[in-house]
């Protein structure tokens, strides 16, 4: 990757969190912005209401910062999962973990569970599915590409029909509005308390995928030539699925589902960067995480209610795939 | 028995079923034509005609079955929701309410075998301006349908005559009770409330839903009572349960909110619990209320809209609503209406909206 393509890459996610505390719903003055965070690291006269303080820190950057994780996490499973999978329509919810994390938490809602519990219910959810699509996918102790899909659809198609019954079974007074609106993906409900639970995994995952990009290039050029070339496919597959697993499990279970991210930033990168693992993770890391907080800022701040992140994710990023796909004229690599 | 000889007496069984139950399906609404009839104009202005005496109602309308039950009308629900057989509160007043069959589900949609089954004589439902897709089918089986108005308190009595209309006479003239009752509250609230200045107005938000914060915004019932009770909704936002975000409740910085979401109490507590709700007014003054909840949701359009207009202004203005008395006002009502006379304990529960 030239030098300063990478400089970049790595200052838009930046320059964006910076502009994203700035703007909001409620008016804090620039300036009194740059004093508030100087506060934090430096001793100020506290000159500034509480709500202020409240605003910059417990609401506007931690909700930048997770849209910046949750961006960066899901395009870099896709990028992954593109790479794995061989097939440019994967998305990292190919397993079934959306899915199943989102019955999680719809059941988390229905029993009225706080915000915690919701989040590790819906966790464990998404891991279980993907740990059920694994050994469902299993045979003679090797997982074939087409089996992992296959098995995904029918974890995915179970727990989607899950999700259905526990609509059914909800108080549309309160409940249904509510895990409607969560199925729509938003994230609104991040707080610090939210965010401490949801960093690491995410984290832990993003770190994995960064260190196998190599693998994944070999993995790219088919399961058979990579072995011939002496790579452990079942383990680099599995770490994979496990990197991906923890990226989306955690980011659907505190902002519901977010859908296109993981399945468009990996072909936008392709075109900035190309089809090199080494350059593509980091790159597609860059350009998801500066793409949903983009998004989120303008869900959170273009009307007095709230957009659901789902649905301008899909609005913005079908035209951004149609765009791409006549560009490339279909040739993904 | 042979298992032959079982399987011919089943048949037989079956068959004896059929024959008797036919004359009854074919004895419904079309053999009825012809007797006496009296017409109802609905909330979309449609003249609907009804049998002189309806004796057999499916009401689709969550709230409006615990309104059927004040009217007097509970013996003659044959069909209504799922969600009016949750209300813990219903379920004390009422108990048969669990074996009405629900044929109406969560989300509004019908089980139309059970309807049809039901053999009303005419279905209760909401229009809020456009019909569930089932409407049709009713029309098809020749079942009436009288469309009630939810959109505002004003519709809520509008709701109760037209209820009672449907009813019958006896239950009419509650109805009629039932609305000099209403407006004699809104009378006695906005006697009050009316000359406030704006400054003196606490703006209030209405909370629909924890999980995920929506909130309950203008044009709807929810913000005609809290005007009336001498309150602004601060929620910018136009209709029920819209969400919003966090730092746009900051922005409207409300000075009462009213939690109105079961499990309330769970639900209020968690907005106290939350760092970033500190820096709203209404937590600084420890004015985040818990909404009512009875024979069916205070807040929204239930009988109990009455008691809710006296509670929203006592709640909002304690200071000039010192003479009235909610638990004394509570207690009348339900000896009056629901002939049931609460306990303390059975009040308690009501304000806390926790199950009896």
């Amino acid at each position: 990757m030239r030098a300063g393509r990478a400089a970049y890459l790595i200052a838009a996610p930046l320059a964006l969190l910076y502009a994203s505390l700035f703007i909001g719903r409620f008016a804090v003055p620039p300036l009194e912005v740059g004093r508030v965070l100087l506060a934090h690291v430096a001793s100020l006269p506290h000159t500034w209401p509480d709500s202020v303080d409240i605003i910059l820190m417990q609401i506007r950057l931690p909700r930048a910062v997770m849209a910046l994780m949750i961006g960066a996490g899901l395009s870099a499973s896709g990028a992954a999962f593109q790479g794995m999978f061989r097939n440019p329509l994967v998305s990292p919810d190919i397993l079934g973990v959306t899915a199943a994390s989102a019955f999680g938490a719809a059941v988390a809602l229905l029993l009225s569970s706080g915000e915690l519990e919701l989040q590790a219910i819906s966790f464990a959810f998404g891991i279980l599915g993907v740990a059920l699509t694994y050994l469902l996918a299993r045979v003679y102790r090797t997982t074939p590409v087409l089996m992992l899909v296959l098995s995904g659809v029918v974890v995915a198609a179970f727990f989607s029909a899950l999700l259905g019954a526990v609509k059914y079974l909800a108080d549309p007074e309160s409940k249904l509005p509510a895990i409607t609106y969560w199925l729509l993906g938003s994230l609104n409900g991040i707080s610090t308390r939210s965010m401490a639970v949801a960093v690491p995994p995410i984290l832990l995952g993003a770190a994995g995928l960064v260190l196998l990009r190599y693998r994944l290039n070999v993995l790219a050029m088919g399961e058979e030539d990579a072995r011939a070339l002496g790579v452990r496919t079942e383990i680099v597959k599995g770490v994979i699925i496990v990197c991906t697993t923890l990226i989306t499990a955690s980011a659907v279970s505190v902002c519901g589902i977010v859908g296109w991210v993981g399945l468009v930033i990996p072909h936008w990168s392709r075109m900035v960067v190309g089809p090199d693992h080494r350059a593509l993770v980091p790159a597609a890391m860059s350009i998801g995480a500066t793409y949903l907080l983009f998004i989120d800022d303008v869900a959170r701040t273009a009307t007095a209610g709230e957009i659901p992140l789902g649905i301008l994710t899909a609005i913005i990023g079908a035209p951004c795939f149609a765009y791409l796909l006549r560009r490339t004229r279909g040739s993904w690599r | 028995m042979t298992a032959r000889a079982s399987g011919g007496v089943l048949i037989a069984a079956l068959l004896g079923l059929v024959s008797i139950q036919a004359p009854v399906c074919a004895g419904g609404a079309a053999a009825q034509a012809p007797a006496a009839t009296r017409q109802v104009t609905d909330a979309a202005g449609r003249v609907v005609t009804l049998p002189a005496r309806v004796t057999r109602v499916a009401d689709a309308w969550h709230a409006n079955n615990a309104l059927v039950l004040m009217l007097g009308g509970g013996d003659k629900l044959v069909a209504t929701t799922v969600q009016a057989q949750r209300q813990p509160w219903l379920e004390r007043l009422y108990p048969r309410i669990d074996r009405v069959p629900a044929a109406f589900d969560a989300r509004g949609d019908v089980n139309l075998e059970t309807l049809i089954g039901a053999r009303p004589d005419v279905i209760l439902m909401a229009y809020g301006g456009s019909l569930p897709k089932w409407a049709a089918t009713a029309d098809a089986y020749h079942i009436p349908y009288v469309l009630m108005p939810n959109t505002s308190l004003a519709g809520l009595e509008e709701t109760a005559r037209l209820t009672g209309q449907v009813l019958g006479e006896k239950e009419l003239r509650v109805a009629e009770d039932y609305i000099r009752y209403f407006d004699a509250n809104l009378r006695r609230v906005t006697a009050v409330t009316a000359s406030l200045e704006d400054a003196q107005r606490p703006k209030v938000l209405h909370t629909a839903s924890a999980g995920i914060l929506t909130v309950d915004g203008r044009e709807s019932l929810i913000d005609d009572w809290i005007r009336i009770a001498g309150g602004v909704n601060c929620a910018q936002v136009s209709g029920l349960g819209r969400p919003v975000t966090m730092e746009q409740v900051a922005a409207w910085d409300p000075d009462v909110i009213i939690v109105g979401t079961a499990p309330n109490r769970e639900n209020r507590r968690a907005i106290l619990d939350d760092p970033r709700w500190r820096g709203i007014e209404a937590l600084k003054d420890g004015k985040v209320f818990v909404n009512p909840s009875g024979a069916y949701l205070w807040d929204r359009h239930s009988a109990e809209a009455a008691l809710q207009v006296l509670w929203a202004a006592k709640t909002l203005h304690p200071d000039l609503f010192r003479d009235l008395d909610i638990e004394k006002e509570t207690k009348a009502f339900y000896v009056r209406y629901f002939h049931y006379a609460l306990t303390d304990s059975e009040y308690r529960s009501i304000i806390d909206a926790v199950a009896p």
